[in-house]
């Protein structure tokens, strides 16, 4: 378990704030580099109690994934961010968050800035999926979440 | 289940099993277990989640035992909806639900769970902490760590650690670190016969013996973990007095420290642990410990007992 450094989180905050909208996006929470680009959250609490333990695996859940000048938000990420997403929000009914959660991919209309939005459906944010200029939209659902297709 | 389809050892297993009806017990063994389920209030509130399963044609029941837990009665297969996959709820049988609850984690403590995978009960307690507190999950094998650590992210769980290595070896780094303690321990798993029916046919006495000795171990070590003044539940799924009570009877021998509690589980069908067996006196606070048959409640069979590290005294008695 490696912690981000300062320089690091300044820059994958900023990405943040640019993507998304978000302002102080973690507080409290300790950011983690889990390797290729992947950033853990965790609480300052539970790394106190991880410095003590042998054979540790991990600490909290994985945020999102650091992709050249784009951050792609987990599900979990897009969570714990939750009320925090102002900007780049893509608002789904029931159906197009089951296609979503099947990765399925959707068509938006509208203009989006960036190359990625988070999608949410009432109140559940679902992570990032990656908007195309042909207004194509691939949500980046890792297999194992992905609500099976019969 | 035809008699071809138990070992001899078997049979001769449930004749020693205290209590057990035998017809009782085959018939829930043909039975399927019922769908049970956790609402996760780390992600969204119970009202919300259960508004949206309801909207899907979800009918289900609140457990009474559990706190967010539902058995479900009818609307389809649960595991397959956007609410499982985005981490709203959590499968899991409706006794298994029992263990974590007698536990009661409460926010900002420190709760191990020892042998964790796939992380049902871990994902419970995280629930109770309420993102206070740390989490600590642990399990020895490597294939099902990757279970637990997907659930536990499922589950959006912040202040969780996870740890893979043996139990046994935890008192070495952890001696009197924890407010709580889970040790689910592995066992031969009576209880749970209709998931499994190679259960009954692979049965052994030999087995028995040795799950018993690992399993003392573990409860020995997690208990080692527990600060003065800690609570240990100690759980399996099965129903052997091996497995179950001469464990516990073997620690209150060994620790004078460590004491059994009451347990309270409303309208959770039980009996009360055995405190005299195959012509041994064990400890008679054993009836504080719990048994559930697979017919009590025509859901899993389970063994629970609460135990209470006390603050002073002395640990060892002196003769292991
Ligand atoms: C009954 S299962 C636990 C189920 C889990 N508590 C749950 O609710 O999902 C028992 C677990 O103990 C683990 N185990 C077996 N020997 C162990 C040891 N020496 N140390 C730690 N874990 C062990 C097994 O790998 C298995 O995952």
């Amino acid at each position: 378990m490696k912690l981000m450094d300062t320089g690091e989180r300044k820059h994958f905050e900023l990405r943040l704030r640019k993507q998304y909208g978000v302002e102080n996006p973690f507080e409290d929470l300790v950011l983690l580099a889990a390797g290729r680009g992947r950033v853990r959250a965790t609480t300052k609490e539970a790394l106190e109690v991880a410095k003590k333990l042998r054979r540790v695996q991990q600490a909290g859940v994985y945020i999102a994934k650091i992709s050249k000048e784009d951050v792609i938000l987990s599900i979990e990420g897009s969570q714990v961010l939750n009320g925090k997403i102002t900007k780049s929000v893509l608002d789904l009914d029931e159906e197009s968050a089951e296609k979503w959660m099947r990765a399925e991919v959707l068509e938006v209309r509208g203009k989006y800035e960036g190359k990625y939005v988070v999608g949410k459906c009432g109140d559940l944010y679902l992570g990032s999926g990656r908007i195309t200029r042909d207004g194509k939209l691939y949500p980046q659902v890792a297999k194992w979440r992905r609500i099976p297709v019969e | 289940m035809s008699n071809l389809m138990m070992s001899g050892d078997f049979r001769e297993c449930l004749s020693r099993i205290p209590d057990l009806d035998p017809e009782l017990f085959l018939e829930s063994c043909k039975r399927p277990l019922p769908e049970g389920f956790r609402i996760n209030t780390i992600k969204s509130s119970e009202e919300n989640v259960l508004k949206r399963l309801r909207q899907k044609g979800f009918v289900f029941e609140k457990i009474p035992w559990a706190r967010y837990g539902y058995i479900l009665r009818d609307g389809g297969e649960l595991g397959k909806t956007l609410e499982h996959m985005a981490g709203l709820i959590y499968l899991q049988g409706p006794v298994s639900m029992a263990p974590v609850e007698v536990l009661d984690p409460k926010p900002g403590e420190i709760v191990l769970d020892l042998c964790a995978a796939p992380g049902s009960k871990s994902t419970q307690i995280a629930q109770l902490l309420e993102n206070m507190g740390v989490l600590v999950a642990n399990d020895v094998n490597h294939e099902r760590i990757k279970a637990l650590s997907s659930n536990l992210q499922r589950f959006g769980v912040i202040n969780c650690v996870i740890t893979l290595t043996d139990g046994r070896k935890y008192p070495r780094f952890a001696r009197g670190f924890f407010d709580k303690v889970l040790i689910d321990v592995p066992c031969s798993s009576l209880g749970i016969i209709s998931k499994n029916w190679g259960i009954a046919k692979s049965w052994s006495l030999g087995m028995v013996e040795r799950l018993s000795r690992i399993q003392y171990q573990l409860l020995e070590a997690g208990f080692n973990c527990l600060k003065p003044g800690g609570v240990l539940v100690y759980s399996t799924c099965t129903l052997t007095v091996e497995e179950n009570e001469l464990v516990i009877d073997r620690l209150l021998k060994n620790y004078k420290n460590a004491k059994l509690e009451d347990i309270r589980l409303p309208s959770l069908k039980s009996r009360n642990g055995v405190v005299e067996w195959s012509g041994r006196r064990l400890n008679p606070d054993l009836e504080k410990a719990v048994r559930i048959m697979p017919y009590d409640n025509w859901a899993e069979g389970f063994f629970i007992a609460k135990i209470i590290k006390e603050v002073g005294g002395n640990e060892v008695n002196g003769y292991r």
